[in-house]
């Protein structure tokens, strides 16, 4: 398989960046899909020892992917405990 | 609010929204610029008077234009991620207002210091007055001061609504049994107006969202006559 890919790409190398955009992008959103599964604290995978995730964010934590105005070490707890 | 043979989006009234035009201008600019490309490129094959027969294939040209869209998109998706990212930040809001969507009108409590909670029907066509906007114009609007990080928290009483405001970019579905919040920050004094965006019955054109962003003092004076009418 490998060695047929490899001839066509020796006769038409035009193939070459649909290969590295498109493997690129697939790769991209499994890794994203990854990070949300294992990181996201909205998802449970252990439910004896670690049982709901969601209650144990600080206030300075910041579970999205990306910050672009906000400064998350700077923020308060302003809630009571339960 | 929307004017007629309107072609864009309505002036800006917060910083998000400012965001999210210049993004669609972006945009926008990129698709034109790509379509007025391919109808010259399509022009000048249909008036073409003469043909190369022996053209097959080009490995240089497939290279340009797998390369430079790829590119272009990156250009697109950039921006928009950062917008998307943007919309969903912790701010620190000032005050929390609860919008209710009713069948048919809205209903808006202040509940942060008083009690004060009034309803907001639409001013039907024979009783408005010269120089009201017809469909838009509400008798009680929800005041808010300028320039505060304002949270609103947006539910329903019956059946599904959606509290929209176009020009502070701001649509929320009011879904029963359900608090969805929305955060904004009007950047100047005005009176802003959108409608709600879920049918919702017979009168789901009719019940208009009035906003009046004030300075301070103004909504302060406001919020106590309001409560002394109460």
């Amino acid at each position: 398989m490998l060695a047929t890919v490899r001839k066509q790409l020796r006769n038409h190398p035009a193939l070459i960046p649909l290969f590295i955009f498109i493997g690129g992008g697939a790769a991209m959103s499994m890794l994203y899909l990854a990070r949300l599964g294992l990181r996201n604290p909205d998802v449970c995978w252990d439910r004896k020892n670690n049982p709901e995730p969601w209650n144990k964010l600080g206030p300075t934590d910041q579970y999205k992917f990306f910050a672009v105005n906000m400064d998350y070490s700077k923020l308060k707890k302003d809630r009571p405990d339960f | 609010m929307a004017q007629y043979t309107q072609l864009g989006l309505q002036d800006a009234a917060s910083p998000l929204m400012e965001e999210l035009l210049h993004f669609h201008d972006h945009a926008l600019m990129i698709i034109t610029l790509i379509s007025a490309f391919v109808l010259y490129i399509i022009l000048t094959m249909v008036t073409a008077k003469t043909t190369d027969k022996y053209i097959l294939d080009s490995q240089e040209v497939e290279i340009i234009w797998t390369v430079l869209p790829a590119i272009i998109l990156v250009l697109i998706a950039l921006p928009s991620l950062r917008i998307l990212y943007l919309l969903d930040e912790i701010n620190d809001p000032h005050l929390t207002i609860k919008a209710m969507g009713h069948q048919w009108y809205w209903s808006y409590e202040y509940t942060d210091y008083e009690d004060l909670g009034f309803d907001s029907y639409m001013v039907p066509t024979q009783d408005l007055t010269p120089g009201q906007f017809r469909l838009l114009e509400a008798d009680h609007r929800m005041v808010i001061p300028v320039e505060s990080p304002i949270r609103v928290l947006v539910s329903a009483e019956d059946v599904l609504h959606s509290w929209a405001v176009p020009s502070l970019g701001v649509k929320m579905d009011a879904v029963p049994g359900r608090l969805n919040q929305v955060a904004f920050v009007a950047s100047r004094p005005g009176v802003f107006f959108g409608q709600c965006s879920e049918i919702c019955g017979a009168n789901h054109s009719f019940m208009p969202i009035v906003v009046e962003a004030v300075p301070l003092e103004h909504f302060e004076n406001w919020s106590s006559l309001m409560l002394e009418d109460a």
